[in-house]
Parts: structure tokens; C-alpha cells; sequence
């Protein structure tokens, strides 16, 4: 019985990203064209935006930091949002003289970060810019990334601190740092306790889904848009199925 | 050779994200290669950390051959990581010297940090009325000490029990619907940041 349960409950699974996937395709083949889609404004991008133009008119750096997350795990999904703002860094401050530096706390989102950053460079024919060690490995546990990521904020000429990956409560040194080096702090991340503690201390606090809403915000491409759309409809599924189920309850009707 | 590459990572990387995703609902047929491939994915996440080691050595070496001798806690660190590996591989990574490593120098720096960590919360909530004097700041901030009274015995006073009571029912009913919210957000945007990596539109593997 309970296999069976479970094999039902994996095509049900299958069924929701296969919908998922369907809706990203339709709003990326057929929903530009046939339908006027708009975002709402998020204060924390707009700002994003104006600071990044702001240091590479001064001559400043942006720090980009990606958190402890593991591709292998849940967090993955929080570090390539991260790895897409750090692209969009990378870009913008391609005029500038200081490159945008990356902090992560997990070495496979390292070297995903060297290459992201390479990859840019390259298809804006600056290489020659690539430096490995503008992404830094700084900690493996929580409080010693925290630790090595806070002297990068202090030292390396920073006026942008952007926290965008799994980060834990030691994110609150992280943007006490960026507070006292008097930089902006942009901050999104899945971990809740880590998002209650970023309203309290971050400028541009990035709330629930927002940080995955990034890619779309920056411009980085029609994907990113038809995702944003995916995850409203969704939403909205998931929010009739769970008051249905609520009714259908209390009614008695459900076990 | 420019263009196969970065193509031929794309294929490789979306076939194994598909083969593995299709394992999880269906493992009777994908199960197999699926723990095959996360295999490789755990061997390699093994070696990607000791590129990142060296990657931090790198760093360090760097700083100390531009800024010299003043950058004392690069050579500090240089000096902490080579007897941390040495003491490594003589002793095991259980044995007693590594374990005296650990408990001597690693747990009470990371533990004095939490302290830390405590007090900057504690400044961040006083600070945050000036920097969002909003309602619903007033809010979130007469929340965190209800919940605060609630959880410690009072001192002369001790426990009081209505403040318990609400402390219980404010972390079990709306602390935990507003977390359900976040969370279902947090899944969707995950959903949607994995479907964008398999149908290879995102590519963070220089693809």
C-alpha cells in the first residue's frame, strides 16, 4: 500500500514539473507576444541597479557573496540565482576598473563562480581581465565564511555588498560589516531564520521568493521572465488547492 | 573547438540533471544510474573543496607578496593551514592531535562569534525603528520580545504562564503560516531555477 502511495505520489510530482516546464515554454514561445507582461517594482533591484552604475562611476567595487550552498542539495537553487547577479555584476562593471569580487562558502559554487565570471569576460572579449582570485573560498562552516568573508567588505574598496545564496543567521556579521564599511547591502536568501534576521539588518532586504526573481529583474533573459510568470500561476494553484483541501476538511469530507 | 566545447557541456550537464531528476520519480528505472551519477557528483564536490583550499592558499599568497609583512593574519592563516593538514594526515581526521586542533582553536573562535552574533541582533532591532519607522516594524519588533519573555523564566518573577501561552501560539499558528508562504515561494523559485538549468537556458557551467 504504501508503495503504492509513493509511486502515486511520484507521478503526481512528475505531473507538477512537467506543468511547470509547459508554462515556462508557453510564456517563453507564445506569452511575449500575446500577452503585456509587467513586474512589479522591487525597491531592493531598482537600488541594485542605480548603486552598481554609482560604483563603476567611482571607481569602487561590487561584492558579491554566495553563500554555503550546495549544488547537490535544496540550497543549489539560492546559489544560481547568486551565480546570475554576479554575471549581471560582472557585466555592468566590465568598463570599470576594479572587478566585481565573489565570496562563496562551498567549493563547487567556487569554482562555478571562476567560471561564471570567466565566461563573462569572454563573451565580452576582456579575458585578459579574469583574475581566479577575485572569487575567494573564505569559510566552510557557517560562522568561519562569515569570519574570512568580513575582512573582503572592510579592505577591497567596497561600496556594494550583495547577498544573494544560503546563508544562516550569521548573515546579521556579514551586513553589520557592510553597515560599519558604510555600503549598501542588497541580501536574498532561501533560509528562513536567515531572512527574518536580513529584515532587521539589511537596507534592500530581498523576501521570500524574490531573490529568484533576479535574473528576470536584471534583464537576463526571456526564460528568466517566463519563470517569474510560471511560479505566479502556480502559486495561485497551490494557494486554491490549499483552501479546498481546508474546506473539503472541515467539512468532514477528507480523512 | 570554442564552440564544441561549451555545446558538449551543456548536453553533458542536461542529460545527467534529467537522468537524475527522472530517478527521484522513477526510480525502479532511473535509480540505478541516478546513484551512479550523484556518486560522481559527491567525488567530485570532494575534489572541488580542495581546489577551493587552494584557491584560499592562492589568495593569501598573493596578499602577503604585495602587502609584505603587515598582513599578519595572511600569514597567520598560511602558517594555521599547513599544520592543520600536516597534523591531517599523521594523526586522521579523528585522531587525538586533530581533535585537539578542533576543540582547542576552531569551537571557541566560532562560539565567541556567536556571542557576537547575539549582541549585533540585538543592535539591529533597536537600530531598525530608525532605519524602517514603520507599523509593521513596531510589529515584528514587539513580536521578537513577546517571544523572548515567553521562552526564559523571568528573573524574581519567574515563568508566566499567559506569556507562554501566547509566546506558543504566536511560533506555532502565524510564525508558521507566514513560513509556510515563504517557503512555497522558495520551492517554486527553486522549481523554476532547476527547470531553467535543464532545458539549458541558464548555464553556470561555462556552457
Amino acid at each position: 500500500m504504501d508503495q503504492v502511495l509513493s509511486s502515486q505520489a511520484n507521478f503526481l510530482a512528475f505531473l507538477f514539473v512537467i506543468l511547470c516546464l509547459g508554462l515556462i515554454f508557453f510564456f517563453m514561445y507564445f506569452g511575449r507576444h500575446w500577452l503585456k507582461i509587467s513586474l512589479r517594482d522591487i525597491q531592493a533591484f531598482r537600488r541594485f541597479q542605480r548603486e552598481v552604475d554609482l560604483s563603476v562611476e567611482g571607481g569602487k567595487r561590487l561584492h558579491v557573496s554566495l553563500g554555503r550552498g550546495s549544488v547537490n542539495d535544496m540550497p543549489g537553487g539560492a546559489s544560481f540565482s547568486g551565480l546570475t547577479i554576479l554575471d549581471r555584476c560582472a557585466r555592468a562593471a566590465s568598463n570599470s576598473d576594479q572587478p566585481p569580487m565573489a565570496t562563496c562558502g562551498d567549493g563547487v559554487i567556487t569554482i562555478l563562480s571562476q567560471d561564471t565570471l570567466q565566461s563573462t569576460y569572454r563573451s565580452l572579449a576582456t579575458e585578459q581581465r579574469y583574475d581566479p582570485t577575485t572569487v575567494r573560498l573564505t569559510g566552510l562552516t557557517p560562522m568561519a565564511y562569515a569570519a574570512g568573508a568580513i575582512p573582503t567588505i572592510h579592505d577591497e574598496n567596497v561600496t556594494t555588498n550583495i547577498y544573494a545564496g544560503h546563508f544562516g543567521t550569521e548573515i546579521a556579521l556579514l551586513t553589520e560589516a557592510g553597515e560599519r564599511s558604510r555600503s549598501l547591502t542588497v541580501a536574498g536568501t532561501d533560509d528562513i531564520s536567515a531572512q527574518a534576521v536580513l529584515y532587521a539588518t539589511s537596507d534592500e532586504p530581498l523576501l521570500g521568493e524574490e531573490l529568484y526573481a533576479a535574473g528576470a529583474y536584471l534583464g537576463t533573459g526571456p526564460s528568466h521572465v517566463a519563470s517569474l510568470n510560471m511560479q505566479d500561476i502556480v502559486r495561485w494553484l497551490l494557494v486554491a488547492v490549499i483552501i479546498l483541501g481546508a474546506i473539503l476538511k472541515l467539512l468532514g469530507i477528507l480523512p | 573547438m570554442k564552440r564544441i566545447l561549451p555545446i558538449a557541456n551543456a548536453i553533458i550537464a542536461v542529460a545527467s540533471g534529467l537522468l537524475v531528476l527522472l530517478g527521484y520519480f522513477f526510480p525502479g528505472i532511473f535509480g540505478g544510474i541516478q546513484s551512479i551519477l550523484i556518486g560522481w557528483a559527491i567525488v567530485i564536490a570532494a575534489f572541488a573543496l580542495l581546489f577551493g583550499i587552494f584557491n584560499l592558499a592562492m589568495v593569501h599568497w598573493k596578499k602577503i607578496n604585495t602587502e609584505g609583512q603587515n598582513n599578519i593574519y595572511s600569514i597567520v592563516l598560511l602558517i594555521s593551514l599547513i599544520i592543520t593538514i600536516v597534523v591531517g594526515i599523521f594523526s586522521g581526521p579523528t585522531g587525538t592531535w586533530s581533535l585537539w586542533l578542533f576543540n582547542t582553536f576552531q569551537v571557541p573562535v566560532e562560539v565567541s562569534l556567536l556571542a557576537v552574533l547575539a549582541v549585533v541582533l540585538a543592535y539591529a532591532g533597536v537600530r531598525l525603528l530608525g532605519r524602517r519607522p514603520k507599523w509593521y516594524t513596531i510589529l515584528f519588533l514587539a513580536t521578537v520580545l513577546l517571544v523572548l519573555l515567553g521562552s526564559v523564566p523571568l528573573f524574581l518573577i519567574g515563568e508566566i504562564a499567559p506569556l507562554s501561552a501566547l509566546r506558543s501560539w504566536l511560533s506555532q499558528v502565524p510564525a508558521v503560516a507566514g513560513a509556510r508562504g515563504l517557503l512555497l515561494g522558495v520551492a517554486l523559485g527553486t522549481v523554476a531555477t532547476g527547470i531553467r538549468i535543464l532545458i539549458g537556458t541558464d548555464r553556470p557551467y561555462g556552457g
